[in-house]
């Protein structure tokens, strides 16, 4: 188990994101929190092709397990590349 | 935990013992290992043993902040510089291009459609699990 | 660490003592997964197989095991729906896309959307689906005309 996006991950709690899952659903929220698997809970979301999805338009809070999970699209203030060059390189040595 | 008869405290006692001289014996052997590790962080980046490929993900490693190649599953296709990366090949790409190939029936003719659809992401964490295949970026030498 | 839930009375009003266990082995907590409310918040359950389950939540763990109570499923076919009654589901995780917590303040369905009875969402539902068959075999049907 690798914790550098676990970690990546936490760090950004309270910031927004769109995560689009293998079934092709695409979900826009707050991130919430995230656990080692990587399953995310997002918050005040609101799904991107809502036409295409009525059921969801109720949902304002949901869990997504992590592996049905394709791409989230990170918020591009949100990523530090250096920290995550570093941490990748001390990541490929220690694995 | 309760010790039923006296009969069993004794290998207990004397297993513990065993355990712990274990654990001794392991730290005094794994010392230099660990200190080598160590200092082997400690001399830069530009050491051997990092440009080294020894193992398929060592690859990945030298294409850290290039732009790469990534296939995936259900027939996409991304373009982006490789930020992070770990072993199951999760990943945070910037700058990318996402091609996705669909094929469609016509309602009529019932021909095949491919069609190619295109976008740019900024960044993009993308999952591990849906990876067939990652490329270097060609060098041209 | 064993935890053990004992309740007494279910939504239709019958006794049912549900025991559930969690064993977590003192791992790691996976997700600070409190829904609010177990047992009065209703819930949408997506399945990796496309289907939508709702009902009250019972129990989740950190597999996303989940244990709905008075779940139906939502079979949605263009613009009519049916809620089919299903009863006590366990969920295995592994078949969990997502589990929505429902706003009781917001619409759970589009205005334009109208409830139809279970007979005739089968039926939709069965069109739909020989539609769609229909196209993939016309087309190997077709194959040997070669169009290229």
């Amino acid at each position: 188990m690798t914790y550098l996006f676990f970690s990546y991950f936490k760090d950004l709690v309270g910031r927004e994101v769109t995560v689009e899952l293998k079934n092709d659903l695409a979900i826009r929220g707050t991130l919430h929190s995230v656990d080692q698997y990587l399953n995310i809970k997002l918050e005040n979301t609101r799904v991107v092709d809502q036409d295409k999805y009525p059921h969801m338009l109720s949902v304002r809070n949901c869990f997504i397990r992590g592996s049905v999970v394709r791409y989230v699209q990170l918020p591009p203030d949100g990523v530090d590349i250096e920290l995550l060059h570093d941490a990748t390189r001390r990541e490929a040595r220690g694995g | 935990m309760t010790v039923k008869s006296g009969a069993r405290v004794l290998p207990d006692v004397f297993g513990r013992f065993l355990t712990l001289s274990r654990i001794v014996a392991l730290k005094i052997l794994l010392k230099p290992l660990v200190y080598s590790l160590c200092t082997k962080g400690r001399t830069g980046m530009a050491t051997e043993e990092d440009s080294a490929v020894k193992e398929p993900l060592d690859l990945i490693r030298l294409s850290l902040d290039e732009r790469i190649y990534v296939k995936l599953r259900s027939d996409r296709e991304l373009r982006g510089k490789l930020h992070a990366y770990d072993q199951h090949l999760n990943m945070i790409l910037g700058d990318v291009e996402e091609i996705v190939t669909t094929v469609e029936i016509d309602d009529e003719t019932y021909e095949e459609i491919v069609r190619t659809t295109r976008r740019t992401v900024p960044f993009l964490f993308v999952r591990g699990d849906g990876v067939i295949l990652v490329s270097p970026p060609l060098r041209t030498a | 660490m064993i935890t053990s839930y004992t309740r007494g009375r279910s939504e239709t009003g019958e006794e049912l003592k549900l025991q559930l266990y969690h064993l977590t082995k003192g791992g790691p907590r996976p997700l600070d997964m409190e829904f609010t409310g177990i047992g009065h918040q209703k819930l949408l359950v997506l399945l990796r197989d496309g289907r939508k389950l709702l009902g009250l939540l019972r129990s989740f763990d950190q597999f996303a095991n989940v244990v709905l109570e008075g779940a139906c499923e939502r079979v949605i076919v263009g613009n009519l729906y049916c809620d089919i009654p299903l009863g006590l589901y366990v969920i295995r995780g592994e078949n969990v896309v997502l589990i929505g917590e429902l706003d009781l303040e917001k619409e759970e369905l589009p205005s334009h959307m109208t409830a139809v009875p279970a007979a005739e969402i089968k039926r939709a539902q069965k069109a739909e689906r020989e539609a769609t068959d229909l196209k993939g075999s016309m087309r190997k049907r077709m194959e040997f005309l070669d169009f290229d």
